[in-house]
């Protein structure tokens, strides 16, 4: 079992942001704490004993860095008390480069969290602002360099591209800046903008100007040039790592193994059932505190629903999957092959970096019945 | 009833110029429809017409008016439908009355299919009572627009009445004047039956209703009929008239306006224009102006789903019971796979039908863009009329290209004449005359090739005059032009769908624009697509839809896959509103937008 922890609060909320976090006072986190130990505890009743060895623990949000590195060392000690956890396994916090001091780093370094994700974005100071980021460039680089003192800990930064007003050299210049700083893994997002996040309007309005279609292309395929020429392995459409430094819990995801997801608006896969929280933070915690299990059953799989997802994700990582899944859809293979999108060697089936970019579109090719 | 107590009228009225409501208020005077069950627009019975506010199908509506100190009148009302798709059902109707109130409403003036419909009132010998409406709007020129219609129908001003049909007033008025004004009908009643049909509708349990008026004698239940026209016989189950509702009566007179039913089958078998006459003792003559009307202006109609061939056959059969005008072929199209070529009056019969088989029968259809039809004749004497231009022989074997042309006449504000002269020069219109209707109208005649006013005429009229100009139209038959087939290619493959008949000299800068439109409508693929205008295999203008580059690649937050399986599910169902054409995903709205392609556009 992989455990996922949602921590749907943030210092502020960044201009493009479309996910379940808020600003808020240290109260309602209080008790918002308390709903997750209980919820933890819910789980531990209910889940047979096998289920309960965890291994791999992510915290995620929001901003799961507005906790203290020793808050988030008791967190895992109630984590510890309800579930088993493997020895050795692999624990993630996201960080904000605006809250951590190296304090907090070594707090949580101590407490058994070995991995280290931040969310630095980008390099430049003006495109910061514009994402409304709490932080700035200089922030985002001293955070990195505290976490990369750590021993031991494999360290991520979040980037994003295709961002507004660059024709290309601000995010050359920014991913050059961080490979300069030899994280051990790098995630790479487009930036993308839901209907009624600030950003959105503002790009309707002609206030903000986003990078065409090809430009964001090629920034993509540059990324993918320089840092597999800085010895980084692409292992999903956006997740690059040095050897051995992979994100075992996110390729859980992909993998489609089992994993729990804890606080508000969390997601579950539990055998055939994906479940779901709910993503109002008061809904939960009341729905917790009633003692309910604060889960809802999103979709129960059938075979076919399985196969469906292994195909979808299993497309996202490097590796692809075996032809055999796709059964007759492989015969829509060749013109994407033709066109340069998938490869087909030894019997699996992987998208070229031009087909990662459609990735929508040929997956949803390949499972059009 | 006493005949010369029967008065037979139609309303005479542009859409929206208020006629439904007038008819309304008369339904009311008359106490046919107690108020409190009084539908708004009670003789637009369908759904659709309701929306659209026009009225497609003619029906009649008897009411019986006494005034104080009178024995009354028998009123019938025929309802007409107001566009020009429709002039031939008009024309029926209109001879089915003895008189005719003209419509005009105050705030917009005479229009150009009223102007059309009433000259062939007067040309029926209709008695007409010029009336404008809505003079409680405070746009209201009733003066100005009194002058108008007086000029037309050369009468003094002061015999244009005024009403508003919304607020009742005049009405009553009106109703006592359309008494008086319109003669009784004329006719014996020992004289052997004819009846003019003036619509049919078709009723899924008691089959084919002729709306009919009877002309000479009488018709009765039980009476052994034959339609002159179709010779179709059979006996009548029912004779009755609307009052609104269907009311069954021994026998429709000489002078009266009713409904019969046949218990005929099959609606084409009962035509409008036809005459019913008696089995046992017929008349020698069909009553005068029967035509059996041609759909001019055809399109491919595909199911975007092919299993649902089937549920299309069966819609287009249905629908057809009830509108004998709707003509549908199979065909079998290779872009677009088995579907139908269908035929209609017009683009406003074609949108009705296209409506009603998305609404009544909830089918997913691709249109593709309508075009006439053609003669053609061929080299070796031979000639045909080709209905989809996919079929148009190759260019070697034709002699020559005839396509219909009708005789158009413009109603518009002086100021607009010149923008709308350069309108229809673009359009190969030929210029005949113009005359002056009063200060502020001018009527403008020219010849112009059907396929101009298919394609998008009506709306560069509309937009050329801020909405002002009014276009009516008459088919004059077909004249030979300098005609070419041009066919696109969308990844090198001929679309069949997209085929097009154009001017010769003319194909060049169409075929630019044509691609150009495509690229535009066709959204990017996963690879290039070349998009090609070829006129006899050479290429006269050609674009590419780039590859498609990039999707969303949004951040999966937490495991959160339900939100990538939504994207994923949504971009699914997009192609499922698409048309694969070889490996091309092609959106239906091509196919129906394609060919509409504005002035600017045409480079012109």
């Amino acid at each position: 079992m992989r455990l996922y922890i949602h921590w749907p609060f943030c210092l502020s909320r960044c201009f493009y942001c479309d996910f379940t976090s808020q600003v808020t006072s240290a109260g309602v986190m209080r008790r918002y704490l308390e709903a997750v130990s209980r919820e933890l505890v819910k789980w531990s009743a209910l889940l047979l004993a096998e289920r309960k060895v965890l291994r791999s623990i992510y915290l995620g949000g929001g901003t799961p860095s507005i906790l203290k590195g020793d808050e988030i060392a008791s967190l895992l000690v109630e984590v510890d008390g309800a579930f088993a956890m493997l020895s050795g396994l692999e624990v993630t916090v996201e960080v904000n480069p605006a809250t951590w001091t190296r304090r907090d780093f070594e707090d949580a370094a101590e407490a058994g969290v070995n991995r280290f994700s931040i969310g630095v974005q980008s390099l430049d100071d003006r495109t910061l602002d514009l994402l409304g980021r709490a932080h700035n460039a200089s922030e985002a680089r001293s955070a990195v360099y505290e976490a990369r003192r750590l021993r031991d800990a494999s360290i991520s930064v979040d980037l994003m591209y295709a961002l507004p007003g660059d024709d290309g050299g601000v995010f050359e210049r920014t991913l050059g800046d961080i490979l300069e700083l030899q994280p051990h893994h790098i995630s790479l997002y487009a930036l993308t903008l839901e209907r009624g996040v600030p950003m959105y309007g503002k790009v309707r309005s002609g206030e903000i100007i986003l990078p065409e279609e090809d430009v964001a292309a090629d920034q993509y395929l540059l990324a993918i040039k320089k840092l597999r020429a800085s010895g980084y392995r692409q292992y999903e459409i956006s997740n690059f790592a040095m050897p051995g430094h992979e994100c075992l819990h996110n390729l859980g995801y992909w993998r489609r193994e089992e994993y729990l997801g804890v606080g508000a608006s969390a997601h579950s896969l539990l055998g055939r059932l994906r479940l779901s929280n709910p993503d109002s933070l008061l809904m939960y915690i009341r729905r917790v505190e009633e003692n309910f299990i604060a889960a809802s059953v999103v979709e129960t799989l059938s075979r076919e629903g399985e196969l469906e997802e292994e195909i979808m994700l299993g497309l996202r990582m490097s590796g692809g999957i075996r032809e055999s899944l796709l059964r007759e859809a492989s015969v829509r293979l060749a013109p994407l092959q033709e066109a340069g999108l998938v490869t087909r060697e030894r019997g699996r089936v992987a998208l070229t970096p031009l087909g990662m970019l459609v990735s929508n579109a040929v997956i949803s090719e390949l499972l059009c019945a | 009833m006493d005949r010369n107590r029967i008065r037979n009228f139609c309303i005479i009225a542009h859409i929206d110029h208020g006629k439904s409501t007038l008819a309304d208020r008369f339904l009311e005077i008359t106490r046919t429809v107690p108020e409190q069950k009084m539908a708004d627009q009670y003789l637009d019975r369908m759904e659709l017409e309701r929306e659209r506010g026009i009225t497609i199908k003619a029906q009649a509506v008897r009411m019986l008016y006494q005034p104080e100190g009178d024995e009354g009148y028998r009123l019938n009302l025929i309802d007409t439908p107001g566009h020009v798709d429709f002039s031939y059902e008009v024309s029926r109707s209109l001879v089915a009355c003895e008189g005719a109130i003209l419509l005009v409403d105050a705030s917009q003036g005479v229009e150009a299919q009223t102007l059309g419909n009433a000259y062939l009132a007067v040309e029926a010998g209709l008695s007409i009572i010029p009336v404008v409406n809505k003079i409680d709007l405070p746009a209201a020129d009733f003066d100005e627009t009194a002058v108008e219609v007086a000029d037309l129908l050369g009468i003094d001003p002061g015999e244009v009445h005024g009403v508003s049909a919304k607020t009742g007033e005049g009405v009553e008025e009106l109703l006592r004047a359309v008494i008086s004004a319109t003669p009784p009908p004329i006719g014996d009643p020992q004289k052997p039956l004819t009846a003019l049909v003036f619509d049919s509708v078709y009723d899924m349990y008691r089959g084919v209703v002729a709306f009919i008026r009877v002309v000479e004698g009488g018709i009765r239940k039980g009476m052994k009929v034959r339609m002159m026209a179709t010779g179709a016989s059979s006996e009548v189950e029912e004779a009755g008239f609307f009052s609104p509702d269907m009311t069954a009566c021994d026998e429709l007179n000489c002078g009266d306006v009713g409904y019969v039913i046949t218990g005929i089958k099959d609606v084409s078998r009962v035509k409008v224009g036809d005459t019913v006459t008696g089995k046992i003792n017929p008349a020698s003559a069909p009553l005068p102006g029967y035509r059996d009307p041609k759909p001019m202006v055809f399109a491919g109609v595909y199911p975007v789903d092919s299993d649902n061939f089937t549920s299309l056959r069966d819609a287009l059969e249905r629908l057809s019971l009830n509108d004998a005008s709707l003509t549908y072929m199979q065909e079998n199209s290779r872009a677009l796979g088995f579907g139908f070529r269908c035929g209609f009056l017009g683009l406003l019969h074609l949108e009705i039908v296209q409506e009603r088989l998305e609404r009544e029968y909830g089918l997913e259809m691709v249109i593709t863009s309508p075009n006439v039809v053609y003669e053609v004749e061929m080299n070796n004497g031979s000639s045909a009329y080709i209905r989809n231009p996919s079929e148009m022989p190759d260019a070697g074997a034709v002699k020559e290209i005839r396509e219909p042309y009708v005789r158009a006449t413009i109603l518009l504000s002086p100021s607009y004449v010149g923008g709308i002269m350069e309108l229809i020069k673009e359009r190969r219109g030929v210029f005949q005359d113009m005359a002056y209707l009063s200060g502020r109208r001018v009527e403008l005649r020219c010849r112009l090739p059907l396929a101009e006013i298919v394609m998008d005429f009506y709306d560069q009229l509309k937009s050329r005059s801020r909405g002002y100009a009014s276009l009516d139209y008459e088919h004059i038959g077909f004249i030979a032009g300098d005609l070419v087939k041009m066919d696109i290619l969308i990844n090198n493959e001929p679309v069949d769908a997209f085929s097009v008949i154009v001017e010769r000299k003319r194909a060049h800068k169409y075929g630019k624009a044509m691609v150009r439109k495509l690229r535009s409508l066709i959204p990017r693929q996963l690879f290039d697509v070349p998009v090609q205008a070829a006129v006899g295999g050479r290429i006269v203008a050609r674009e590419t839809i780039k590859a498609r580059r990039k999707d969303v690649l949004a951040k999966c937050y937490g495991g959160d896959v339900t939100r990538k399986k939504k994207l994923i599910q949504k971009q699914k169902e997009g192609k499922k509103r698409m048309k694969m054409v070889g490996r091309v995903e092609i959106p239906q709205e091509a196919f129906i937008s394609a060919l509409r392609i504005d002035g600017e556009e045409k480079g012109e």
